[in-house]
């Protein structure tokens, strides 16, 4: 091969080199992992399976990676497994990482609620052997994964049904397309995306809807909007302020430093920012009402409430 | 490295296995009379005691399977046959290859089986243009060049149908339901595919094999063309019907989903995305081709001993990038058109590619993307300084290379940058406050309007670097006259019909309102192109080009930038019209000022000549940049293509349950992708060393006979 040719090669070489980085990268920017994708129970195929077909990474991130907040930051998971099986008398932390994937609603961590799904039930349906992989990633989060150890519970774990999953079926003849259209449609007296985003349209003020239909049922969208204050979702609890003044406030908790805090507050439809100096307040409280309005309902026409329904599934 | 670690791991593996086939060679006996007799044998008992029938299944009708998820059969399946019992045969859903990722196997061999079918399709298409041009122009060089190609296809042909006959084995091997299931709907348009390369086969070495013969009369080189045209519509028409296979498994019609029953053959070819898929691969091929072509030319530059030598390959890759650059820009538009039939066919799969999980591997795309128009502007603008006359026109390159970078940041921008928690207390929202505005669509589209338009302008000023006096355009006789008109009327039909359909779209009277602006901005360009073609007809033809790039970036540009967000906020559904419009507005700009330009500078004098050869070498790299970039795009959108199918095989109606049904991290595919890049270009290298040894050769025995016949001038 003569100079100008190993020249070449080496050129294109750096060329698809660069490619491979910036795919790596990428990767890691979007927190899908920059690993390889490995098949098996081990921690690298748990990590991809995390961020991909577990759809985990929907409500949990891991430290700097991510931004969910639906359910608990999983960093440093498995020093935490271990003192929580302490106080609820398990053997060990891998039982309580298996029982939370298991039974989900069995231990909810404190501040958070019953929403986390079934994994091995449709909509995501993971395998046996993937749910184990994510449990060797658990593990490796503050620790050290142990297969030998999480093989022994492989007959714990349901395994998924590959069946035809069968198409819930709305009673009218709706469209998703339709259900967008309204659910972005700020003409009407109720307007989704005025307070959820969905791939990064709408506005942040309840909780970001993005992906719902991959990890939620459509029973869960219906319950969630004609009754909204029957599950909240963790972190978006309607406050109850009172000022010194004896002025009451209901609403979302925006930002909150030490010298303010900075409330989203719902007047005749629209959000209203209200800050607050932290010296003013004289009482503050959760409350188990959400600031959703409860009478959604009501302002919807059935085709266009299922055409709602048909869209937050098809958000997968 | 990791490209290394998969490569060896191949390779070692392969040679297991072949070690592996030689003993068993080596150890199983040879077929004897005694195993057929025994095997006649057990077939007569089987019938005569009425014996296991084989499971039978009507055309259509998905076999069950008594497979366990993972595609391993289970225990149950496995019924025994020990003492002489028959045997059931249960129907194999996936098979591994060799104890390999299957899929990954099956995505290599049709990546690069695709990758030299483009070229196989995109070099004919460049060879009969080049031809024509040469056969038109009377220019030798052209029909030296074409024939060039035509040689190196001949021998890339058997390469794609070596890699074709082994991407079929490894899809009915190791995906037989799947094939079985693709076979039940397709079988009839199976034949007329092989019947077509049949046409193809034959036609490409007509046309290689007869360039000589055909030469010399009028007639018979346009019977060499025609077969050219003929090898192009074979071409074509294969790369058509394979694409209705894989544009179906995207979006399935004409079937009963349950079923699989075939209802209409003719809607499952036409399938939605059949027609945006064969458009978008047509002018990709065309586009890869030209940069393929100009990739080859630059390896032969920089390896060449004379200055004829450099003068030609030079003049050669300028060629491959014109042809390049030429179908790179109304690639976006063919893109997009794409992207949104997607969204048409299935809400779910566009919500997948454009914020979903492949919403990223935009980005990635986006930057090679930028390398593409950055590298074919680069050699642009270096080949300007073999151009006498060019130096009025560099004061220009400062401007389009801060443009293009800006367009290029803008491009980038991610719209879903997550951030940590820190960082969103500090911003005090989920987004960064200025640097989203530069994600979305709106924003997107203008810039890469405004990439077009700058790489446009710079392609203008290559062209007429060495043009000076120019003849007035009202003393260039009827041709440039009719030229422009009929150019005008096309651009007016464009313009104003769509500008005419978008009354009559179906919106509430509340979003309809935000499609005025855009009916009226295709009026305003209409009318701008009509004063442009006013201002050429007056001798003004300078003017009328500036007028009209001023008004199709102010309004393309600019103003729907603005308005992008505007209607992304209030009345999102009409993006789709906004982009349609942006399109039609930039391209009656592309096709007005190119079409003046070629009139306006007809028969202008020449400022001095092109001095073929005189490239600095980075010029060269600049050609391989662009090809091995071409070829890795085409790698990262096949991945993106088929990914998002997600874990069906055909999407919605058959689910993929093997164990590889899990859709690979961007770092994986990057290497993957990577892998198949150093696969294609080592095989075409390697390829085209193969197609040039007969040339070699032939060149010393010519030399040989030469220094033979040296001592003997009289001779």
């Amino acid at each position: 091969m003569n100079k100008s040719m190993l020249k070449i090669t080496a050129f294109g070489i750096a060329v698809i080199g660069f490619y491979i980085y910036i795919t790596i990268y990428v990767a890691g920017l979007s927190g899908t992992g920059g690993g390889e994708t490995a098949g098996g129970v081990s921690p690298e195929a748990g990590e991809n399976i995390f961020w991909g077909d577990g759809q985990c990474g929907t409500c949990h991130k891991i430290g700097s990676i991510g931004s969910a907040t639906r359910g608990p930051d999983q960093e440093g998971l498995a020093m935490r497994a271990e003192e929580r099986a302490k106080e609820l008398g398990l053997p060990s932390g891998l039982d309580y990482l298996v029982e939370s994937i298991v039974e989900p609603d069995k231990y909810i961590v404190k501040g958070y609620d019953k929403i986390m799904p079934k994994v091995y039930d449709p909509p995501i349906m993971l395998s046996r052997e993937k749910i184990l992989a994510v449990l060797a990633y658990l593990q490796t989060l503050g620790g050290e994964a142990d297969i030998n150890a999480i093989m022994k519970y492989k007959d714990k774990i349901p395994e998924a049904s590959k069946k035809k999953v069968k198409p819930w079926v709305p009673p009218v003849v709706v469209d998703a397309k339709e259900g967008e259209k309204v659910f972005f449609d700020e003409t009407r007296p109720v307007t989704c995306g005025k307070c959820h985003v969905v791939n990064g349209r709408g506005k942040k003020v309840g909780p970001e809807l993005t992906g719902i239909g991959a990890i939620q049922t459509p029973e869960y969208f219906v319950e969630s909007i004609l009754k909204p204050s029957a599950k909240i979702v963790k972190g978006y609890e309607t406050m109850y302020v009172i000022t010194s003044d004896g002025i009451p406030y209901n609403g979302l908790i925006k930002s909150e430093t030490e010298e303010e805090l900075v409330l989203l507050k719902e007047e005749s439809g629209e959000i209203e920012e209200v800050v607050i100096p932290k010296s003013d307040i004289a009482e503050m409280k959760k409350q188990e009402v959400s600031i959703m309005p409860g009478n959604i309902g009501e302002l919807l026409s059935v085709r266009d409430f299922y055409g709602i329904v048909s869209y937050l599934q098809s958000l997968k | 490295m990791n490209n290394l670690k998969i490569l060896l791991q191949l390779t070692k593996r392969s040679a297991f296995v072949v070690v592996l086939l030689f003993f068993l060679s080596l150890a199983l006996p040879m077929p004897s009379s005694q195993n057929v007799i025994a095997g006649d044998v057990l077939a007569e008992e089987v019938k005569e005691g009425g014996g296991v029938e084989l499971p039978q299944f009507e055309a259509g009708q998905s076999p069950v399977s008594p497979q366990s998820p993972e595609g391993q059969p289970a225990e149950g399946a496995e019924a025994g046959v020990a003492g002489g019992e028959e045997e059931e045969m249960a129907p194999v859903q996936y098979r591994a290859f060799f104890g390999m990722d299957s899929r990954t196997v099956v995505w290599i061999v049709s990546e690069l089986h695709l990758m030299f079918a483009a070229f196989v399709l995109g070099v004919p298409i460049f060879a009969v243009i080049v031809e024509i041009v040469g056969f038109k122009g009377g220019d030798i060089k052209y029909d030296k060049m074409a024939k060039e190609f035509t040689k190196l296809l001949s021998a890339a042909f058997a390469t794609t149908a070596s890699l074709g006959g082994l991407l079929g084995f490894c899809l009915f091997g190791l995906y037989p339901e799947f094939m079985g299931h693709m076979t039940n709907v397709f079988a009839p348009t199976m034949y007329v595919y092989a019947l077509m390369f049949f046409g193809e086969a034959f036609t490409l070495y007509a046309y290689y094999y007869s360039w000589e013969i055909l030469k010399g009369t009028a007639a018979r080189k346009w019977f060499h063309i025609t077969l050219g045209v003929l090898l192009n519509l074979f071409g074509t028409g294969l790369m058509f019907l394979t694409n209705s296979w894989a544009t179906y498994m995207m979006s399935p019609a004409g079937i009963v989903p349950a079923t699989g029953k075939v209802l209409s053959l003719y809607h499952a070819f036409y399938n939605p995305l059949w027609m945006p898929v064969n458009i978008h691969r047509l002018i990709a091929n065309v586009c890869f081709g030209g940069f393929v072509v100009g990739a080859y030319a630059a390896v032969k530059f920089l390896g060449a001993k004379t200055e004829e030598e450099k003068a030609h390959y030079d003049w050669m890759g300028y060629v491959g990038n014109f042809i390049g650059v030429g179908a790179l820009i109304p690639l976006p538009f063919a893109g997009y058109w794409l992207g949104r039939e997607v969204y048409s066919a299935s809400p779910v799969m566009g919500n997948i590619m454009m914020g979903g999980a492949f919403s990223w591997t935009f980005i990635i795309q986006a930057i090679l993307i930028g390398m593409l128009f950055i590298g074919a502007n680069y050699y642009l603008w270096l080949g300007m300084g073999r151009i006498r006359g060019s130096e009025r026109y560099t004061k220009f390159i400062k401007y389009l290379v801060f443009v293009i970078f800006m367009c290029f940041a803008v491009w980038l921008t991610p719209h879903n940058l997550p951030l940590s928690g820190e960082e969103r207390a500090m911003i005090g929202e989920q987004y960064h406050p200025f640097s989203k505005y530069f994600g979305v669509m709106a924003a997107k589209n203008a810039v890469v309007n405004l990439i077009i338009l700058s790489t446009f302008f710079s392609f203008l000023i290559y062209r007429r670097s060495n043009k000076g006096e120019m003849v007035p355009f009202s003393e260039q006789g009827r041709a440039g006259k009719i030229g422009i008109f009929s150019v005008l009327i096309f651009c007016l039909l464009m313009l104003v019909s769509y500008a005419i359909s978008l009354n009559f779209v179906e919106l509430e009277a509340n979003i309809k309102v935000f499609v005025k602006p855009l009916i009226r901005a295709l009026y305003i360009q209409s009318f701008a192109v009509c004063l442009a073609v006013f201002l050429t007809f007056k001798n003004r033809g300078k003017l009328a080009q500036a007028m009209l790039f001023g008004v199709t970036a102010c309004i393309a540009v600019l103003y729907f930038w603005y308005y992008g967000f505007e209607v992304m906020q209030k009345a999102n559904l009409v993006l789709r019209y906004l982009s349609v419009t942006q399109v039609s507005i930039v391209m009656s700009c592309l096709i007005m000022n190119a079409v003046i330009d070629i009139f306006m500078f007809r028969k202008a004098k020449l400022v001095g000549g092109i001095a073929w050869g005189k490239m600095p070498v980075r010029s060269q790299y600049a050609l391989i940049l662009l090809c091995v970039v071409i070829v890795i795009l085409m790698g990262l959108m096949g991945f993106i293509r088929s990914g998002l199918r997600m874990d069906w095989h055909i999407y919605g109606v058959l689910q993929d349950t093997s164990q590889w049904a899990y859709t690979p991290t961007l770092a994986f595919m990057g290497r993957i992708v990577g892998l198949i890049v150093a696969l294609f270009l080592g095989l075409v290298t390697f390829v085209f060393w193969l197609a040039n040894l007969g040339e070699k050769k032939e060149k010393g025995v010519l030399k040989e006979g030469c220094e033979l016949a040296e001592p003997h001038p009289e001779h």
